[in-house]
């Protein structure tokens, strides 16, 4: 896999990192403010990052969650298990 | 949230976390948590004179 | 419903060919405290449970073991996909190989296949939540065998990060256990 793109994905999984950890903490602590605070602002961040790779590599989530151009990307190799960091 | 000092018998009862700082992305990826006070990270070497390793 | 997002949770990487590893690893794949059982344990069990945080973190962490279990089978996918024979053979995989080739199934390290009996859905959700907790820590255990067994480092970089992440489950469950506790006291005012 490219360089640039193999450092988008790694950023977006050490993004989407963060919010999953904020997100099972929530569960648990709805009414914690400020986690909230940073879980909206990840998630904002990463929508943003996640658009940016998709428009360049293909979607990342399937069913309706990212375009894909001619022919469909999504079927395109590697998958996640045949890439290597 | 529940406070810790209520404790009754024949109850088992974790501390609640409480949010203060957090790891940058990458560096909590890494690292397996986001939480400075979550991270316990494994020392095979204190299992020395335990008979183990 | 699910999605899937065509990544890994964590970067994933191995040293070459090890079906030793492999074969150890695999339980966390199919084994009793693996992620398969994991995942499908707290799946099973939020149905039941009686407040919407213990819904949430249930629905949530079984999700994240789904993750999990694909992170332990791209370990154990690209420990043995280029395995000779005789590799297989010298490593004690020949037995798998005879049933499975290199294809990933659901055993645990000794070859028993998995099984719903590994499992508990009990409908109580103290039971329900301290098999949880009580998951994680065995978990954990195993991850700590397998770093201790583990000659590739890079596959215990992997190793480390999903042993971290049986801690925070714990941390996770033991707050719900908190939560269900406080909404049993206090359906017993009223």
């Amino acid at each position: 896999m490219q360089r640039d793109r193999r450092e988008l994905l790694l950023k977006i999984m050490a993004l989407d990192f963060t919010a999953l950890e904020l997100n099972l903490y929530l569960d648990t602590h709805p009414r914690d403010a400020r986690a909230l605070e940073d879980y909206n602002r990840v998630t904002q961040e990463l929508f943003a990052l996640r658009q940016e790779y998709q428009e360049r590599y293909g979607p990342l989530i399937h069913f309706g969650h990212g375009y894909s151009k001619y022919p469909w990307q999504w079927i395109e190799e590697p998958w996640p298990w045949e890439m290597t960091f | 949230m529940a406070e810790n000092r209520k404790m009754r018998l024949a109850r088992a009862y974790v501390p609640f976390q409480q949010y203060t700082r957090r790891f940058a992305p990458f560096d909590g990826l890494m690292r397996g948590t986001i939480f400075p006070e979550l991270y316990l990270p494994y020392r095979p070497k204190e299992m020395m004179g335990r008979g183990e390793e | 419903m699910w999605l899937y997002e065509k990544k890994l949770q964590y970067p994933v990487r191995v040293s070459g060919p090890n079906p030793w590893l492999a074969k150890n690893i695999i339980t966390q794949y199919g084994g009793p405290d693996g992620e398969l059982s994991a995942s499908l344990r707290y799946l099973t069990q939020r149905y039941t449970m009686p407040i919407p945080e213990a819904k949430g973190a249930l629905t949530d962490i079984g999700t994240e073991e789904l993750a999990h279990m694909e992170i332990v089978a791209a370990l154990v996918y690209n420990l043995i996909k280029d395995a000779t024979l005789e590799q297989l053979k010298a490593h004690g995989m020949d037995g798998y190989y005879a049933d499975h080739d290199r294809a990933l199934y659901f055993v645990d390290a000794t070859g028993n296949p998995w099984t719903a009996t590994y499992i508990q859905s009990k409908g109580d959700p103290i039971a329900d939540l301290h098999e949880n907790m009580a998951a994680e820590e065995k978990a954990r255990a195993t991850y700590e065998w397998l770093i201790n067994l583990s000659d590739d480092p890079l596959v215990t970089d992997a190793l480390r990060f999903l042993r971290m992440r049986e801690i925070v489950h714990f941390q996770r469950f033991g707050e719900t256990l908190r939560l269900v506790q406080e909404w049993m006291d206090r359906k017993k005012f009223f």
